[in-house]
């Protein structure tokens, strides 16, 4: 589904992802560790296609096309969705308004007809209350006002409601109370399928007890220097990140 | 002042002349001295330039330029018309095609009893008590504070008074449809000058809804419209006004509104056409616990000036007002906002706030914004700020990354931008409207 080969991407000063190569097949969940600044949010943001990232190397293959090449919403109507790190407060737009022309906007790309009003709010219904997310939330402004944790479920609300191919977590994870880590680990989890793939960027082991993947990478410095199974994840919690910098260092 | 600047204010005041004698039929022999004396007081001053304080940023060359002609009539159906308010609206309309009565566009309701809603002219000769009651009663800053105050456009429209709209609004009466006011230009045989005036009257305690539209049809013109609006003590009034002039028009606009103890006025005002458009919207608060809001929304695109005036009076103890005027400017437009509030001395526990925010979303966009708040009184809350600022990229990467096009994503976060002053309007099916004339406007 994903082929990320040898990608090289910064600023325009600065290097940050060093060649990153990953392959990501329909039902896999892949995880993605690795200490503050070592370039993961950066990886999700230029899969996504944020501008302000320079790739002056590499590839990345989406479902056969060239992801590098396509607009950012058009990558959304090719199925890849991003759950912001930081979730981005748009005061004035209605999520629900929101939504519904993102959801139309995608149907619209995939040549099918739009969703109505009413239809779409009985749509959404259902996975509001599968998030158990306020209602009041919904007629609120995009983030506007939202308590941390209130931002990280409407992020998977909205991928709920997308239902993308792929989807790339940065750090859902953080900022969650135990309940609504819970919630949104089986929104998650409901969304997999073995259509759909995920790229869940974590530092913490705790989420992947509730979505458990069936890869780990480590990324350090640009570059994933350690790949395992769920058990890398237990190991890292253990003894850290220190170890595998040596490892990487003495060229292990 | 420079000869030929003078000139070029005689074209606009060599009509008078020729149209005299149809001008002083209308009315009697005081209103015809007052449309003398306004040609004078206009003749004294001639066109402004940018020297003239009040019209700094105001740069119309075409107001010079061009040779004006008289309005003459023009033919306007309803189906001319831009889609819009009048379908949406089950409004009572009364409308104007250059400055005449357009009875073939007038959708006339049952009116409670009462009201009056009908031409100006037919007002003066009807209604004569009335109308001379009010009429340019509140169209004044005369002994008003302020060293600048510019009124040259409103005796230019008060010089060649003639028809216009009239509505009367009695005593403790609610109208519970709104009232569409409407003036539709044609000036597709050549750039004329047109003077609409509008009296609105709503007495003591009494409720209306009033959306006055200001619509272009057809080619270059100069129009110099004037509304008076008193508001009586106790009364609710929501004012909506929409310009709307084609793109090569220029529109000079007096609004001014007297307003009484306890009373309520709302107003909205939405700029959207126009080479050059210029409103001076006045609000002279006169009685005690009244409430005011100021809300207006403004766009410039291509070469379009858009200069916004706003000047509150505060006389007396104990009112409140809320500004909040919203621009936004595009490719080479330019904006003008200069809001001025004057709290007398008297005018203890005065609470006012006035806001001004504006989007710029091209490098050559431009934007003259000027808070003026000028306090006598010691007693007072009065906050201004400005803003200038940008399309978010954040917000924009965000929405595109939901799979909302790039050119969709910004026209909607530039509306999620005006919102504020668009759905502040409680008439119904306004908010709609002008939600589809801003997309409009912003997709062209
Ligand atoms: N747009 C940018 N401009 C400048 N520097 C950037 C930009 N984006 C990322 N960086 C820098 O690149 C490095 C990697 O940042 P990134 O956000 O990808 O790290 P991360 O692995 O997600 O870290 P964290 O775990 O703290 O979220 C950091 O040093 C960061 O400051
Ligand atoms: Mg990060």
């Amino acid at each position: 589904m994903l082929t990320i080969r040898n990608l090289e991407a910064g600023t325009a000063d600065k290097p940050i992802l060093k060649g990153v190569s990953l392959t990501v097949n329909k039902g896999e969940v892949h995880a993605i560790m690795g200490p503050n600044g070592s370039g993961k949010s950066t990886l999700a943001s230029v899969l996504a296609g944020k501008p302000g990232y320079e790739v002056t190397g590499g590839t990345v293959e989406f479902e056969g096309k060239d992801l590098l090449d396509l607009d950012p919403e058009e990558r959304a109507g090719e199925g890849v969705f991003l759950a912001f790190q930081y979730p981005v407060e748009i005061p004035g737009v209605s999520n629900t308004y929101f939504l519904r022309s993102a959801y139309n906007a995608i149907r619209k790309y995939r040549g099918e007809s739009e969703m109505d009003a009413l239809k779409f709010m009985s749509y959404i219904k259902s996975k509001t209350k599968f998030l158990e997310l306020d209602n009041e939330l919904l007629s609120r402004s995009v983030n506007e006002g939202f308590s941390g944790g209130e931002k990280k479920r409407n992020e998977i609300f909205q991928m709920a409601v997308l239902e993308p191919k792929l989807a790339i977590l940065d750090e859902t994870d953080s900022g969650l109370d135990i309940d609504a880590l819970k919630l949104v680990s089986n929104g998650v989890n409901a969304l997999r399928s073995p259509e759909r793939a995920m790229l869940v960027i974590t530092h913490y082991q705790r989420l992947l007890n509730y979505i458990v993947p069936d890869f780990v990478h480590v990324l350090v410095d640009g570059r994933i220097v350690k790949s395992g199974g769920k058990e890398l994840a237990l190991e890292l919690e253990e003894k850290g990140y220190g170890w595998i910098e040596e490892q990487a260092k003495a060229g292990v | 002042m420079p000869v030929d600047t003078l000139d070029r204010s005689r074209v606009l005041s060599s009509h008078f002349g020729p149209l005299e004698s149809l001008l002083a039929a209308t009315g009697d022999a005081n209103l015809h001295a007052w449309r003398r004396a306004n040609l004078e007081r206009f003749n004294a001053l001639g066109l402004p330039t940018t020297k003239d304080e009040e019209f700094k940023y105001f740069v119309a060359p075409r107001l010079n330029e061009v040779k004006w002609q008289l309005a003459h009539g023009a033919n306007v159906y309803r189906s001319h018309l831009p889609k819009g308010l009048i379908s949406k609206l089950e409004t009572t309309t009364l409308a104007l095609v250059n400055g005449q009565i357009a009875p073939e566009l007038d959708v006339l309701a049952n009116l409670p009893k009462g009201v009056i809603l009908c031409g100006l002219e037919e007002a003066i000769t009807n209604h004569p008590e009335l109308v001379n009651q009010y009429l340019g009663k509140s169209a004044t800053l005369d002994g008003r504070l302020g060293s600048t105050n510019d009124e040259r456009f409103t005796y230019l429209n008060s010089a060649y008074l003639a028809d216009g709209l009239f509505l009367f609004v009695p005593k403790s009466v609610t109208l519970d449809i709104p009232v569409q006011l409407l003036s539709v230009i044609d000036a597709h045989q050549g750039p004329i000058a047109v003077y609409p005036r509008i009296l609105i009257v709503a007495e003591e305690n009494s409720e209306v809804q009033i959306v006055e539209r200001h619509v272009g049809i057809n080619g270059e013109y100069l129009n110099v419209p004037v509304t008076e609006l008193f508001v009586g003590q106790g009364a609710r009034v929501e004012y909506t006004r929409i310009q709307t002039e084609t793109p090569e028009a220029i529109h000079i606009a007096g609004v001014y509104a007297s307003q009484h103890g306890q009373s309520v006025l709302e107003t909205h005002t939405a700029s959207f056409g126009a080479s050059a458009s210029r409103l001076d919207l006045n609000i002279d608060v006169l009685g005690e616990y009244a409430e005011t809001w100021m809300n207006g929304c403004y766009v410039a695109r291509g070469e379009q000036l858009v200069d916004c005036h706003t000047r509150l009076d505060h006389r007396v103890p104990n009112c409140q007002s809320f500004e909040v005027y919203k621009g936004v400017i595009d490719d080479h437009g330019t904006g003008v906002f200069n809001g001025k509030i004057f709290v007398y001395e008297d005018a203890q526990k005065t609470d006012a706030k006035q806001t001004n925010q504006v989007i710029l979303l091209s490098p050559t966009a431009t934007i003259n914004t000027k808070p003026q708040l000028e306090i006598f009184a010691d007693d007072v809350k009065c906050t201004h700020g400005a803003t200038v600022g940008k399309i978010r990229d954040d917000a924009l990467f965000y929405m595109q990354s939901r799979g909302i096009p790039e050119n969709e994503a910004r026209d909607l976060l530039i509306y999620a931008f005006a919102a504020e002053v668009i759905e502040a309007i409680d008439t119904p099916g306004v908010t709609e409207a002008l939600e589809e004339m801003l997309f409009e406007k912003l997709s062209k």
